[in-house]
């Protein structure tokens, strides 16, 4: 008789566990379903081409004819105030055949690509002027200087590039970056003056 | 050492005392010893600490009654206690209320103190006294205390009392203060967090310090003339053969009551829980720059300010288990935080928790929701550290690539287990961070396809902690890329791919 009671307690109270269990992974999945309908709240009105990551977090400047004719840069500047150089697709070496085969940044007084700059106040940071030469860029037959286009900090040169100088050639708004330029507010109002939107680019180059 | 007196206090003398118990006490002790002390102008109360007295005594002792028991003058009440400077005697320079205090009982005292704390609105069930004293009487007493022990060291009585030392004269004030004190303001003292804080300052202390500091920070051997608190040769062979002269353990320079100054406060309580983020324009702390607020709140503010104005404290301080960019989500079971509240007028509790919470989470604009908010003591920090040092943190980011998705790039994101990826500091953060590289590692990916879209996608990832998502999905010019490992090319090409054509991500937070 009393073995009978124990097993019916025993069953009901397997019972209470399985209904508790049950409950939880009920409120589990109502929970993973809310989570859900959030991560795709941000899926309603998307736009079919969104604006790239470059375009959305930089202000996009050129500088046009920089100390020579068709020596044309980007200026990609950050909220932050960090400037990314780099050579605009409508720059002269892009036109010579075979493109850019090589990139030095032994020019001017040092080594642009051994500089070692360390910590957040950016020790060892050279301070270059907007004219002073970045690296110089060869093509097949002709070579061509880079320059800073901001006076500022140099905190860094792509390295990468020397390695694979045809970065420059398949992606120079990108991986083919030049270089990192950090000026004082002050220097770049001056030189802000000097460059020109994106828009005012397409327009001027003719680029779509 | 507080606690102990608090305690004794219970332990000691019956609560009564009257004016011919005093008598009878001061009658039992060595009368040697005793006229001595009072001849070199030392209070009753003061008298009763180099005794080893201690209890409920000192708060019913009435300065108006006491008379030297020896030769039945008047007491030395009327006038500064050479040691004590008043601070046992109840007179002092109130500097709440400007002006020079002198009362008989410790009462009276008792009043003042009771008086400000009801000003102040705390809500509390029980306090406990801090008092600070001068390091200028503290010299005193040293000095008082080792003449004491070179002329009296041989004598029975003192060997007896030899363990026990002198009280001090904190533990004096409390055993005056506490009583009345818990009946003025009906609870009982103990160790709690609302504090009651008695602070005596003296004008000569400064210059006592100046002194020492001449001596190139050697008190003892400039006070060798006048006293010796390290019981030093010179002194004991003048005490003993009676030519060391007593007035010059007291210069008379000194002798003005202390500055009294008393306050209350609340030490700080901490409440911990989980935060949700559903704004991605809301920043993690107040950002403001150049009077600008960034974003249109933040989870701090939210929080605390709620927190605060309920628990009426007089500010706050918030600290987060790591943190969310100002434009990312945070889902899921939500970040671990912790918030100290300092100075609350009123007690929280549990349930009082639970209501802050139902505030937040029902505020109109639904920024931010809070999880589990309650009372947390030193455990709060162990959950905190774990939470940042949990090593993977889980991310879903929707990913927008100009090529159109394939199977193969499904499974084969799929595949990839602990990706190694090699990120140099972000140029969003190169202003302030320093120039690394920093290897992380991705431990796995999940592409979901987002319904009639055949270019965006939401991609789940599990990552190191410390791994910037946005930078490793959009390759920041290439600054941010996997280890080159021959099973990775494919990725490589998909994430060249991302980061070569125009991507653009929103990113949650989901751990």
């Amino acid at each position: 008789m009393s073995d009978h009671i124990t097993e019916e307690s025993n069953f009901s109270e397997t019972k209470e566990k399985e209904k508790e269990k049950e409950k939880q992974k009920e409120q589990d999945e109502a929970e993973d379903e809310e989570l859900r309908k959030l991560l795709l709240s941000d899926v309603q009105n998307l736009p079919s081409t969104p604006p790239s990551a470059v375009e959305s977090n930089f202000a996009i400047y050129f500088a046009l004819d920089f100390m020579k004719p068709r020596h044309d840069q980007y200026v990609y500047r950050h909220a932050n105030g960090l400037c990314v150089i780099g050579l605009a697709p409508s720059h002269v070496a892009f036109k010579d055949e075979g493109g850019i085969t090589a990139i030095d940044f032994n020019v001017g007084k040092s080594d642009r690509s051994g500089v070692k700059v360390t910590g957040k106040r950016k020790k060892n940071a050279q301070h270059f002027e907007s004219n002073t030469a970045l690296c110089k860029v060869s093509t097949k037959n002709d070579s061509y200087i880079v320059r800073c286009c901001v006076k500022g900090s140099l905190l860094e040169v792509n390295q990468q590039l020397i390695k694979q100088p045809e970065l420059l050639n398949a992606s120079a708004d990108r991986e083919g970056y030049i270089a990192i330029i950090m000026p004082k507010p002050a220097d770049w109002l001056k030189i802000k003056a000097s460059l020109v939107s994106f828009e005012e680019y397409k327009k001027l180059r003719e680029v779509s | 050492m507080e606690q102990k007196a608090e305690e004794e206090v219970s332990n000691a003398f019956p609560p009564s005392f009257s004016s011919s118990d005093l008598k009878q006490l001061l009658h039992s002790l060595p009368s040697n010893a005793l006229n001595h002390f009072f001849s070199l102008g030392v209070c009753v109360r003061c008298i009763l600490r180099l005794f080893g007295i201690k209890g409920p005594i000192y708060a019913s002792i009435d300065n108006g009654s006491v008379e030297n028991p020896v030769d039945s003058t008047a007491s030395n009440e009327t006038k500064l206690c050479n040691v004590c400077l008043g601070i046992l005697q109840f007179r002092f320079y109130d500097d709440r209320e400007k002006r020079m205090f002198q009362k008989d009982a410790a009462y009276d005292v008792a009043l003042l103190i009771a008086d400000m704390v009801r000003q102040e609105g705390y809500q509390f069930d029980s306090f406990s006294l801090e008092v600070s004293i001068p390091p200028l009487i503290l010299q005193k007493e040293a000095s008082l205390w080792s003449y004491i022990q070179t002329k009296y060291g041989s004598e029975p009585w003192f060997q007896e009392k030899i363990h026990t030392g002198c009280v001090s004269i904190k533990d004096a004030l409390k055993f005056s203060l506490i009583n009345p004190l818990e009946k003025l303001l009906d609870c009982k003292s103990s160790w709690c967090p609302f504090r009651i804080r008695l602070t005596y300052t003296h004008t000569k202390a400064s210059e006592g310090v100046a002194k020492c500091s001449d001596n190139g920070g050697s008190c003892k051997r400039r006070k060798t003339d006048e006293s010796d608190s390290t019981g030093e040769r010179p002194l004991s062979s003048s005490v003993e053969n009676g030519s060391f002269d007593c007035s010059k353990l007291f210069p008379k320079s000194e002798n003005e009551p202390c500055h009294f100054t008393y306050n209350c406060f609340r030490t700080p309580f901490y409440f911990g829980g989980r935060y949700l983020k559903y704004s991605r324009n809301v920043s993690q702390t107040c950002w403001i720059i150049d009077d600008e607020r960034m974003g249109e709140a933040s989870v701090e503010e939210i929080i605390g300010i709620k927190v605060l104005q309920a628990c009426r404290g007089d500010n706050y301080k918030f600290h987060a288990a790591g943190r969310e960019d100002i434009d990312v989500r945070m889902l899921g079971p939500g970040r671990p935080f912790i918030l100290e509240v300092q100075n609350t007028r009123l007690v929280p509790t549990e349930q009082f928790a639970n209501n802050i919470e139902k505030m937040i989470n029902e505020e109109e604009n639904k920024l931010v929701r809070v999880k589990n908010l309650k009372l947390v003591g030193s455990d709060g920090w162990n959950l905190m550290r774990e939470g940042e040092g949990e090593k993977q943190k889980q991310y879903a980011a929707l990913v927008w690539t100009s090529r159109p998705l394939k199977d193969e790039d499904f499974q084969q994101v799929s595949s990839l287990k602990d990706l190694k990826v090699v990120q140099r500091t972000p140029i969003r953060v190169l202003h302030r961070r320093s120039p690394l590289e920093r290897e992380k590692i991705i431990h796995w990916m999940k592409m979901e396809t987002v319904a009639g879209s055949s270019q965006y996608f939401l991609l789940h990832l599990c990552t190191q902690a410390g791994t910037y998502i946005k930078e490793f999905v959009h390759g920041d010019l290439g600054r941010t890329h996997p280890r080159y490992d021959k099973n990775l090319r494919l990725m490589q090409c998909l994430m060249a791919k991302m980061s070569g054509t125009h991507t653009n991500l929103l990113v949650t937070a989901l751990f």
